[in-house]
């Protein structure tokens, strides 16, 4: 089983091991004995933040051997179908973390995992419903919805582009329609929400760890210039993300793409190490740790 | 029935009771039966926990020992619109809780829109007003409690309920005073989305779309227990609600046991007909406190606070009054 943890971006963002050991130790902390990390300590274990824990650990060089017990809690969550749930109880919930999974299980080798999960992924659509003139945006691109037999959004798009461009699926014509999905709902002027740009002709606020992710997804694009908005939006605005979650994700987004991310990078790494036990959300802690180590998870 | 065709025949709907008899077991409205008060509340610099908790014990809601659950509105963050429940009202509400000695103060929420719980509950600046003893938490990444749909309006057979709102002993709603470009307004019962986890919801609740925002309404309605509601009217928001909107200062609080009292009520102050919004109306089925009878109107004198909030051209048939 080999990790596959990936090349490293080379920029200034990047923390050595023994910088980032404190960190990794924190995240191993929350694992629950028996697999499985909670959002937040003290709560029952969950699939995201198990899914960014696995690959914060495969991307800080954690050997895999001792991922292991967390990888086989993950990969018991499985259904027959491929797809995978929030957690043991609820396992028909959730259907959008199959896209992180296969990503995971890509990363960790676990192929027939992966192939079942990515069937699961390319099987599930959004529901398409016809445009509106006062939403600015193309509702009969076909994307990925949260739960099965609703609308298509920013998010879980992102995270199956990302799941196929990973595995070696860029070029299948869901990721080329995902990749369309997500240029239709970036916000004209930068970034992207949850998935409306605007609405009555008023352009609506973007997020930064939607916009992170959705860039993740469209790294590797030859034509960049489409998001370069966006990319500018985030190298700006550096200095007023406050959160865990948006550095985070807002630094994998700048590092993706070679842009600037020294100060996101020196404030996320004091965010992380400051983090009250009580606001320590894992799946962000996660994604932290991921943007530290400098390693190229999300795109291949 | 449309909303337009709904808007067009409330002559003929005026009367709740036209829907038939209240069901759920629960208080059968009579009239002047549903306590709502009016507290003046210029701005959010003033303190009014004392205020507060004087009225929540004056309306008989127990709290010694309790775990207690305050439900703010929060929905995404703008710099400039009042789109969420302010930080000073629910620290003085939280801290009102303690001081009628609850065991356990909650404040949480699993916004709508945003996953990052910074621009929700964990955001350092609520944090930093509230007593230590308060906890919040982030909704929307937690464990959820099926609980089963116990109103039927809607397809889903259960919903999946944040395991902290299904385990308070005593859940107090607090939304913000809004229009909604889809239901009119947005007040307490609307606020209940806000009760289920993302994770199984996503980002919008598009699910909750999908089987109807009005018919998810009334479903959450009757599914999940609110025991006091406190609607922050000190800055609405008027026009394009519950996000583009406008700020509209109205400086009031609006404080009930009875969820359906407290949004009439709310929206009779906006300047809206309560009896004009589907979704209050059909809520009357089995909720009371739609009609003015059945609303017992205690402190501030309303015609003080009574205005007319803008709203979409949608909406203008839901305008009414003066009904103070």
């Amino acid at each position: 089983m080999g990790t596959g943890n990936g090349m490293r971006y080379n920029n200034s963002l990047t923390m050595s091991a023994i910088e980032l050991a404190p960190l990794v130790r924190r995240l191993t902390s929350l694992i629950i004995p028996g697999g499985g990390v909670p959002y937040y300590p003290g709560g029952g274990p969950s699939a995201e933040p198990s899914l960014l824990g696995l690959l914060a650990l495969s991307a800080c060089g954690v050997p895999s051997e001792s991922a292991k017990p967390l990888l086989s809690w993950v990969a018991g969550l499985q259904n027959p179908d491929g797809s995978l749930g929030v957690h043991p109880g609820h396992r028909d919930q959730g259907i959008w973390l199959t896209a992180p999974s296969a990503v995971v299980f890509h990363k960790y080798g676990l192929t027939g995992a992966r192939d079942s999960a990515l069937g699961f992924v390319t099987s599930l659509k959004s529901v398409t419903v016809a445009n509106d003139p006062n939403v600015r945006q193309d509702n009969t691109i076909v994307g990925w919805p949260w739960v099965r037999g609703t609308f298509g959004w920013v998010e879980p798009t992102a995270w199956s582009v990302i799941a196929l461009n990973v595995c070696g699926l860029g070029g299948h014509a869901r990721a080329v329609e995902g990749r369309r999905f997500l240029l239709d709902r970036q916000i004209p002027s930068g970034g992207w929400n949850y998935g409306n740009p605007g609405l009555n002709d008023r352009e609506l606020l973007p997020f930064w760890d939607t916009t992170g992710l959705a860039l993740l997804a469209l790294g590797g694009q030859p034509d960049v210039g489409r998001v370069r908005p966006s990319l500018d939006l985030l190298e700006r605005n550096q200095g007023k993300i406050g959160s865990l979650c948006g550095l985070a994700w807002a630094a994998l987004g700048l590092e993706g793409y070679g842009r600037n991310s020294t100060e996101i990078g020196r404030r996320l790494s004091a965010v992380m190490n400051d983090q009250p036990d009580d606001m320590l959300n894992a799946a962000h802690f996660a994604a932290g740790l991921i943007a530290l180590s400098g390693r190229k998870v999300f795109i291949s | 029935m449309k909303r337009r065709d709904f808007l067009k025949g409330t002559a003929v709907l005026a009367n709740a009771a036209a829907f038939g008899k209240f069901r759920d077991g629960g208080p059968q409205p009579t009239p002047a039966t549903c306590p709502v008060t009016l507290l003046s509340v210029p701005d959010y610099g003033r303190d009014v926990e004392k205020e507060i908790a004087a009225v929540m014990s004056s309306d008989g809601l127990a709290l010694k020992g309790k775990k207690v659950l305050l439900k703010p509105n929060f929905v995404e963050t703008h710099p400039e619109r009042p789109i969420n429940t302010n930080p000073a009202v629910i620290a003085h509400v939280a801290h009102a809780c303690l001081r009628l000695g609850a065991a356990q103060v909650v404040v949480g929420e699993a916004s709508g829109h945003r996953r990052d719980p910074w621009f929700s509950v964990l955001n350092p600046g609520l944090r930093a007003i509230l007593d230590k003893r308060v906890k919040c938490l982030d909704l929307n990444h937690g464990d959820a409690t099926v609980v089963p749909n116990r109103g039927g309006q809607t397809r889903l057979p259960a919903f999946y309920l944040a395991r902290p709102v299904a385990e308070a002993d005593v859940v107090i709603s607090l939304p913000k005073m809004k229009t909604h470009h889809g239901m009119g307004v947005t007040l307490c019962l609307k606020n209940l989305f806000g009760t289920l986890p993302g994770i199984y919801y996503g980002w919008p609740k598009n699910l909750l779309h999908w089987n109807g925002i009005k018919e998810s309404i009334l479903d959450l309605a009757r599914t999940v227990r609110v025991h006091y509601n406190i609607v922050d009217g000190v800055v609405g928001m008027e026009g394009d609600g519950p996000i583009m909107g406008k700020a509209k200062p109205v400086g009031v609080l609006v404080l009930s046991p009875f969820s359906l009292a407290a949004d009439a009520t709310a929206s009779r102050i906006m300047g809206f007909d309560p009896r004009k919004v589907l979704y209050l109306v059909q809520a009357a089925q089995f909720l009371p406190g739609l009609r003015p009878g059945e609303v017992a109107l205690r402190g501030e004198n309303p015609r003080r606070f009574a205005t007319q909030f803008d709203c979409l051209d949608d909406f203008k048939g839901m305008r009414g009054g003066p009904f103070f």
